[in-house]
């Protein structure tokens, strides 16, 4: 049952989104809008091979082309800055430069830049840099990766596994020694990525009579770690300003995306020009620095007879390219919900992360939990295959009591809140769930292969900084990851929010704003100003990734208002003579509670705080109204030191239920939806349409890396889904239409209740698809344990199920 | 992703655009729709050196019809084809054909005569010609030939246009009378090359039984390739399931396809078979122009 | 000696005359030249469809033509789509279904759109799922993008 909300006017309401004018008239304001006087374009020279030494760059045909303006080369990278920020375990061991010094470590890695006066030169010019390499084995799959004699990708770190632990939560050993079955199986997770629609792009000038570095930006997150983007740019910390732009696209791959930011600053540096360098498709697609997860597992788990689950061991192998930027942050992300939505007791992790000659991940929505919600789905299914229960059923059983929350789950994070019963019974009605397996039925007596997946899972939101390095020993870490804002009135009583980093990836960072301040304030949303603050200009701010903003700059905006109005009650009281906590904001006027005829408008209160000093109350020492707040983390607590528990981290933790039904064709492969369901609890909901369009949205990407997309790797390390033709995006006609239905469940610990819901779409399908796609040919007996699923893969599956079945029975 | 650098001529009539060719062969290529020639000169895979716009020449774009062969202009445009009730009514395969080539907005600048000239191995267009045999018209300064389809698409993106030579147009004969087609296709996503498909066209004697089958497969190899021995069991056949289902076991056969990372030989394969016996059953060859990625079923709108 | 033709372009009602270089894209001589940053670019090599215009009445695929072929066409971007400050149905229609997230394919989705309501007056969701087969929205998986179609059709005439 979900609980009494407090009366709300704005929050909750679909209103239309703030961000839409602009976008529906084509003036976005997209970083490659940005024209400066006498900006000139880069252009990067990639490398045709994946693994290989440079011996030597010859640049001067590409430097006499008229119109170009500099060349340069990881050897003049290696002067002109510092290695590339990276959190990854042992930098100095693998370090990343700006472009290639060295070696190039895989097909698109960035040899050389060139600056001209348009793009086409640019392009031109980087046919003409003449390049000696020494071709290296390639080094591809990962297994292979791991062997001893294997090629390395970095001769400092010695191998390429650069990350191997055991960690262990509970009791495993006895979990599996009392579990009536364990179930095992080894499961598959190529490598997807975001692909926005808009590629990662800057605007770089600097000055040099100032020192000043000003870079317009899509990628502009963390602006307290900016100091480090300064460093590799060889300039002080304060002289580095970005300014955030928004953002076509993100999911992920737009978090931290500093090697596009950096090379325009370099090449601003260098050639006193402003300089403009948008990666086009193919850079996006070769070497963006953030593709997704690339897994392989062994995994078991322990259940009883009756169904309930007790543990689980998991063995995996993450392939994470040629560089490891965030470490081994995305599995962080799976140990804050490894145990899915169930009472699992106990949970052996066991990761080995690889280097091979690939582009290195970074962050894909979801950033690598969705995978584990996955695998546990996988493994319920087939738990419940195994004791011939009802996938409903058997998640049922295993739930999470309402009355059980905060609850702490084997790795140390909390789940805050919950009701996953609740949430499955409204994805059962929803789908008319006994109607379907009726239709189902029938469907088979006609021969023809229907299936149905249910799957429950989680979506953890707004990490804490301690995800990133609770993998190792170091004794400290991060622990910060705040988000501000500042809310200012003025004179006139309109109300302006800055916010300082780049919130816009896509999802309505600037309609929650209006909302909250709507909230907050008695005014219209209409009527609430957005603007953004620089880096240089700008209080802390982390920006969008982890499902956080909603949360993060909700509580921001409202500790600044708090702060706002704190001041305005003050000034008011004096005014209207009653106590400041007698006092309303109520469209537009603050008036006193049961005698709304005593009153005063915003404005008047803005007018008097801003210009009459000498008719203030004396106990408020300054003009003006207008306030910072910087919102930390709201329940961040560290790892314990033997790493027993993580703490929590990731503790605002919403829950779905996804439901599809899917009709397989047995000749071909291939597919088609009859039903998709979505239920989520988000907590609070701002504004439930936006929130609808997210899931939509992850449930098309979730589809896409089910069934659609792939990063392709060949043996020799070239990639072969290079372009649009090859690397698959669903379109209009593969996404099916989804049918949705909302719990509100809040969390006790955020604003309103509120909870991340922005990547939860795409965390639940790939599992249902999987299920439903695995119910359909039941009567074959197919495992599905990898995705993507293709209809060849289809085909190949069931004929090894025939083939193993017929060995099986003899004839 | 910007083109390198080359010459543009927009000649405004055939013979312009002859000169043209001839004198800059063989760096030069003519531009149709550019829906296949301008990516790859935006990736650089391409970059010839001299471009011939022909998309001014107006004499190059027509519809005739002309004693029960359709002679179709080499820039006649993808779409317009589409809508061309004549051309529908007289070509039906085509017509089956056209909507699965690609997207519509492709297909506003996509012409008839481009695709048969890119001879991508996986289009459509070039199989329903080789299914129809199709009589290419090329010309040159030189003057002009005809090529049969089955003589004309020689490899992955290769025909046997000489350098100087440019399709003009293509001549397609009517379809007969008690005749069925179908183009069935499987693709991954809707709109994209296909993986496997099947032109094919039926005609019927009085008794019911076939008189002649057409079947050309693309996506299955090099080139488009003629199923002869398939077509030759179905002549003289009754139209049962036995003889679609050994139709397809026999084209699957007659092909010898590649793999790649969409599909594997032996699954294209596969599918081929499955497809031919799709594309020759009555119910398939009334309601033919049949993607095979079935339709999103909405069972929520009222 | 780069290769250069004048031509006469006529965007949105507004001609224009420029000298511009045989290979410059469409899409770029629209945002680069002409200011009419509206057209996006997200693949260059024709997939994407963001790069959307119509020409002379047809939506085409910008980053496949070169500015050269459009001497003497009327292009149409999604800055031509309002008048004299109101939006087009089909604009209200998707800020009223929250068609858009990140809007970097709107403009070219609201082109085309707008081709297929002029075609197709009643289309159903099926027929709007095709016809829009060609954009991809990386964002909103689709579906408020059909409702905002349909809502606009049932308004616009």
């Amino acid at each position: 049952m979900t609980a009494q909300a407090p009366a709300r006017k704005w929050i909750g309401q679909s209103i239309p989104r703030v961000e839409d004018p602009r976008l529906l008239v084509g003036r976005g304001g997209y970083v490659t809008d940005l024209a400066l006087p006498g900006m000139v374009h880069a252009a990067v020279l990639r490398s045709p091979l994946a693994h290989a030494r440079i011996i030597s760059i010859d640049t001067s045909r590409a430097k006499a082309l008229p119109g170009v303006l500099a060349v340069v080369t990881g050897k003049d990278v290696t002067a002109l800055t510092n290695p590339m920020p990276d959190f990854g375990p042992d930098p100095s061991k693998h370090t990343w430069w700006v472009l290639a010094v060295d070696k190039v470590r895989y097909v698109g890695e960035p040899v050389a830049a060139v600056v001209a006066t348009d793009r086409y030169i640019a392009e031109d010019a980087c046919e003409l840099i003449d390049v000696q390499y020494e071709p290296l084995p390639p080094v591809v799959d990962p297994i292979a990766a791991m062997q001893p004699g294997a090629p390395l990708v970095h001769d400092a770190l010695g191998s390429n596994v650069v990350y191997h632990r055991v960690f262990t939560f509970g009791d495993v050993e006895r979990d599996f020694a009392e579990a009536d079955i364990v179930v095992r199986d080894q499961l598959r997770w190529h490598r997807s990525g975001a692909q926005p629609l808009e590629t990662v792009g800057a605007v770089a000038q600097y000055n040099p009579a100032t020192g000043m570095m000003t870079i317009y930006c899509n990628s502009v997150t963390f602006t307290f770690l900016l100091f480090l983007v300064a460093n590799t740019l060889k300039i002080p910390s304060n002289k580095l300003d970005m300014v955030p732009c928004p953002a076509g696209g993100s999911f992920g791959s737009k978090f931290w995306a500093v090697r596009v930011p950096i090379l325009a600053g370099m090449l601003a540096k260098l050639t006193g020009r402003p300089v403009k360098f948008v990666e086009d498709r193919l850079d996006n697609i070769m070497t963006s620095d953030h593709h997704g997860s690339d897994r392989i597992y062994e995994v078991e788990m322990a259940a009883m007879r009756d169904g309930t689950l007790r543990s689980l061991r998991i063995n995996v192998i993450d392939d994470y390219g040629a560089y490891i930027q965030f470490g081994v942050g995305t599995h962080g992300n799976s140990l804050a919900q490894v145990v899915g939505p169930y009472k699992i007791q106990s949970v052996q992790y066991e990761l080995t992360a690889v280097l091979t000659n690939k582009c290195q991940q970074g962050a894909y929505r979801g950033f690598g939990s969705e995978v584990t919600n996955w695998v546990v789905e996988r493994m319920v299914d087939l738990v419940a295959r195994e004791l011939r229960m009802d996938p409903a059923e058997i998640r049922r059983k295993n739930f999470i009591q309402p009355h059980e929350f905060p609850y702490t789950i084997p790795t140390g994070n909390m789940y805050d809140s919950g009701n996953y019963a609740g949430v499955l019974d409204k994805a059962l009605a929803l789908a008319d769930y006994d109607g379907l397996r009726a239709m189902q039925r029938k469907a088979r007596e006609e021969g023809r292969y229907v299936g149905i997946g249910l799957i429950t899972a989680q979506e953890r939101s707004v990490f804490s900084a301690t995800e990133f390095w609770f993998w190792f020993d170091q004794p400290t870490g991060i622990t910060s990851s705040p988000e501000s804002a500042t809310v200012r009135v003025d004179p006139a009583g309109n109300i302006t929010v800055t916010l300082y980093s780049q919130a816009f990836w896509g999802q309505s960072p600037e309609t929650v704003v209006a909302q909250v301040v709507a909230e907050e304030f008695g005014v219209d949303p209409s009527q609430v100003s957005v603007i953004y603050g620089s880096s240089a200009r700008g209080l802390p701010a982390t920006g969008p990734g982890g499902s956080r903003f909603t949360i993060m700059v909700t509580g921001a905006v409202r500790g600044a208002a708090q702060r706002v109005k704190d001041k305005m009650r003050k000034i008011a009281s004096h005014q209207l003579e009653a106590a400041p906590e007698d006092l309303e904001f109520v469209d537009g006027m603050i008036r006193v509670r049961g005698a709304p005829e005593k009153a005063v408008s915003l404005q008047d209160v803005a007018t008097l705080a801003y210009l009459f000093k000498l008719d203030l109350p004396p106990d408020i020492e300054e003009s003006g109204l207008q306030a910072d707040y910087t919102f930390d983390h709201p329940y961040t607590t560290k790892p314990s030191p033997d790493r027993k528990s993580l703490g929590v981290f990731y503790p605002f933790v919403g829950h779905a239920c996804h439901i599809a039904a899917i009709e397989v064709d047995v000749e071909t492969g291939q597919h088609r939806f009859l039903k998709y369901v979505a239920v989520h609890d988000a907590g609070t909901v701002v504004n439930p349409r936006s929130l609808d369009g997210q899931i939509i949205g992850g449930v098309a990407q979730g589809l896409g890396t089910a069934m659609y997309e792939q990063y392709v790797y060949g043996p020799d390390g070239q990639l072969l889904t290079g372009s649009y033709a090859d690397y698959l995006i669903p379109t209009a006609m593969e996404v099916p239409w989804v049918e949705i239905d909302h719990q509100e469940t809040p969390s006790p610990f955020t604003p309103y209740g509120i909870k991340g819901a922005g990547e939860g779409g795409r965390m639940m399908t790939p599992a249902v698809v999987c299920a439903a796609l695995e119910d359909a040919l039941a009567p074959f007996g197919v495992r599905i344990n990898e995705v993507p699923v293709t209809p060849e893969k289809l085909l190949r599956w069931i004929d090894e199920a025939q083939a193993r079945r017929q060995a099986r029975t003899g004839d | 992703m910007k083109p390198a650098a080359f010459s543009y001529f927009a000649p405004r009539d055939l013979d312009e655009a002859l000169h043209l060719l001839a004198h800059h062969a063989p760096d030069a290529k003519p531009l149709a729709g550019g829906q296949s020639l301008v990516p790859m000169m935006n990736f650089r895979l391409a970059q010839p050196r001299v471009l011939i716009d022909l998309n001014r020449v107006a004499a190059l774009s027509f519809v005739n019809d002309a004693n029960g062969v359709l002679v179709l202009g080499a820039m006649l445009r993808q779409a317009a084809a589409e809508r061309d009730h004549r051309l529908s009514a007289a070509v039906p395969l085509l017509a089956d054909a056209l909507p699965l080539v690609g997207h519509e907005t492709i297909r506003h600048r996509g012409t008839i005569g481009g695709t048969l000239a890119h001879a991508d191995p996986a289009a459509e267009i070039p199989a329903v010609a080789l299914a129809l045999g199709a009589e290419l018209v090329v010309r040159s300064t030189r003057g002009e030939r005809v090529i049969s389809a089955d003589q004309f698409f020689l490899g992955p993106l290769m025909t046997a246009l000489e350098p100087d030579e440019m399709l003009i147009a293509v001549r397609i004969p009517r379809m007969p009378p008690r005749t069925g087609t179908a183009f069935l296709e499987l693709s991954r996503r809707h709109g994209d090359f296909a993986i496997v498909g099947v032109a094919a066209q039926v005609t019927l004697d009085e008794s019911g039984r076939i008189v002649q089958a057409a079947l050309a497969l693309c996506g299955v190899g090099p080139t488009p390739v003629r199923a002869r021995q398939a077509e030759a069991a179905l002549a003289g056949a009754e139209p049962t399931d036995e003889q679609f289902r050994a139709a397809g076991a026999l084209a699957a056969q007659e092909i010898d396809p590649a793999s790649d990372i969409h599909a594997s030989a032996d699954y294209r394969r596969r599918i081929a078979a499955v497809l031919v016996r799709r594309a020759l059953s009555p119910s398939s060859t009334a309601c033919s122009g049949e993607e095979l990625v079935p339709w999103l079923i909405d069972i929520t709108s009222p | 000696m780069a290769d250069r033709h004048h031509i006469t372009v006529t965007v949105n009602g507004t001609p224009y005359e420029a000298t511009v270089e045989s290979r410059l894209l469409l899409a770029d001589f629209l945002r680069d030249h002409l200011g009419y940053v509206g057209v996006h670019v997200g693949c260059e090599h024709g997939v994407c469809g963001a790069c959307t215009v119509l020409l002379d009445g047809q939506t085409v695929r910008s980053c496949l033509l070169f500015a050269v072929q459009a001497d003497g066409c009327q292009i149409m971007t999604v800055e031509g789509l309002a008048q004299d400050g109101n939006l087009h149905p089909l604009q209200e229609a998707f800020r009223e279904k929250q068609a858009i997230q990140c809007g970097f394919c709107t403009p070219g989705m609201l082109l085309r759109a707008y081709e297929l309501l002029q075609q197709n007056p009643h289309p159903t969701r099926d027929e709007i799922r095709e016809a829009i087969a060609g954009n991809l929205c990386r964002c909103t998986g689709y579906q408020f993008i059909v409702e905002a179609i349909q809502a606009a059709a049932e308004r616009w005439l």
